[in-house]
């Protein structure tokens, strides 16, 4: 079933609204793909200092996306936003593999956070368009994935062509709808 | 206290009492480990993605708790694996029987499963699946090929073959050769039930120090390449 199918097929299920959460270290692409979903531009992008949201309308769906500033200085606030998520969607920059480990550890930690408890998670490796990019084989072991216990998934993507955002928003939807 | 010694008593008596199991599915990616679970468990599997990670379902059948824990199987994400293996009471170990061409895939990858310690000995599943679909290899194919006889011998597996298909449909209409499957397998792990429990008590004891030491060499290396970085900037 293609997407579009999926999505007729929850239009019974009327504007659903889904909290999801991007979260990630800082230069990530986290707002790139927001922007990305939301068919906005995607040239002139600065880190993020606070958080950005989208609200984007997807048959029957109301997708509210929270994009969260990665750096080190801001990841302490990370938890002010953690009531009520649907989703989490972690975002990895595939290509900065001298980060694999921290931001293995800043994942791990979040996966300890009572009020995210049970909560699915995407993991977007992104920025595959760049040539070192590491494969989802390397960052699911790179990042200790395994030890996981919610349902997960891991998503190959560029932020900046587009390519695999739609395969992930899919899994997205199908597994919340699940619930 | 009397209606506590009730509650005792009848626990003894009863031998529908209530068990908590734990399945694993493995087989290549697209062999239809995820489809199997859904149709057992009651759902419709139609429109089913590759999985690329870990899901995990949780479902009745009889006096059974069941939980699985359903792992994509396809080449980038097999590796993440093992690190499920300690909490299985035993496993389903899919096949997709019309697609010749990865038999041996298949072959190895059970073997390397079958051998590994924390799965040897436990009861397996074996569902040579996609039974609909024209051509589709029988049983005898299938155990020949996987060498099937030699494998659960040489790693003291229970073993049952099952020819299978999801397309037959799910909850009550579902391939009654899946839901023997299930009974037998369920039935092997009842009977092992202890023997299997402590082990499996027992794996997750030296899985959980080895995380945490891992955690902590990590969260030590991460500290001083952030140190590192600092010291540069
Ligand atoms: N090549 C490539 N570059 C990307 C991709 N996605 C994002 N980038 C670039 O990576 C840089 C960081 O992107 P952002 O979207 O600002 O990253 P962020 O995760 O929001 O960063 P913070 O806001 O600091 O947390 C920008 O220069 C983007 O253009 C991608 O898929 N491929
Ligand atoms: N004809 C037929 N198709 C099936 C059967 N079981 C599964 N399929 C199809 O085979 C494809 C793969 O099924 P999945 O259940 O996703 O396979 P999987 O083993 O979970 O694959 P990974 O998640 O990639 O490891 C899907 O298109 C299913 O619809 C079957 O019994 N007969
Ligand atoms: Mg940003
Ligand atoms: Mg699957």
């Amino acid at each position: 079933m293609g997407l579009l199918a999926l999505l007729r097929k929850l239009k019974s299920n009327p504007e659903k609204e889904l909290k999801i959460l991007l979260l990630g270290l800082d230069n990530a692409g986290k707002t790139t793909l927001l922007k990305h979903l939301a068919s906005e531009d995607i040239s002139h992008i600065t880190p993020t200092q606070g958080f950005n949201i989208k609200s984007v309308q997807s048959s029957g769906f109301r997708l509210n996306v929270w994009d969260i500033g990665g750096q080190r200085k801001i990841r302490p606030y990370w938890k002010n936003y953690f009531e009520n998520i649907d989703i989490l969607i972690y975002v990895i920059d595939s290509a900065d593999r001298k980060r694999f480990e921290e931001t293995g550890e800043e994942l791990a930690e979040l996966l300890e956070e009572d009020k995210l408890a049970g909560v699915p998670m995407l993991i977007f490796a992104n920025k595959q368009d760049l040539f070192n990019a590491a494969a989802a084989s390397e960052i699911s072991e790179g990042l200790g994935l395994g030890s996981i216990r919610r349902t997960w998934q891991i998503q190959a993507c560029s932020a900046m062509s587009g390519e695999g955002v739609e395969e992930g928003m899919k899994w997205v939807i199908q597994t919340v709808s699940k619930k | 206290m009397l209606s506590m010694m009730g509650g005792c008593l009848s626990g003894l008596l009863s031998k529908e009492e209530r068990r908590s199991v734990t399945l694993l599915t493995v087989g290549l990616d697209n062999a239809g480990k995820t489809s199997t679970i859904k149709v057992v468990s009651g759902e419709n599997p139609e429109g089913v993605a590759a999985t690329v990670g870990f899901s995990s379902q949780e479902f009745k059948i009889g006096r059974y708790d069941i939980t699985t824990l359903d792992l994509g199987g396809g080449k980038n994400i097999r590796g993440i694996w093992p690190r499920y293996y300690a909490e299985a009471h035993g496993s389903v170990f899919v096949v997709d029987a019309s697609d010749r061409d990865r038999f041996d895939e298949a072959r190895t990858m059970l073997e390397d499963f079958l051998g590994d310690p924390r799965i040897s000995g436990k009861p397996v599943l074996v569902l040579a699946n996609k039974q609909d679909v024209e051509g589709a290899a029988d049983e005898n194919d299938v155990c020949s090929v996987l060498y099937l006889e030699q494998m659960v011998n040489k790693y003291r597996c229970p073993c049952k073959i099952e020819l299978s298909s999801t397309a037959a449909g799910f909850g009550k209409k579902v391939d009654p050769n899946i839901s023997t499957g299930f009974r037998w397998l369920l039935d092997q792990i009842g009977k092992d039930f202890s023997h299997l429990s402590v082990r499996i008590e027992k794996d997750l004891e030296e899985q959980k120090e080895k995380d945490e030491k891992e955690k902590k060499e990590r969260r030590e290396r991460v500290a001083r390449a952030r140190e590192e970085r600092r010291r540069k900037e």
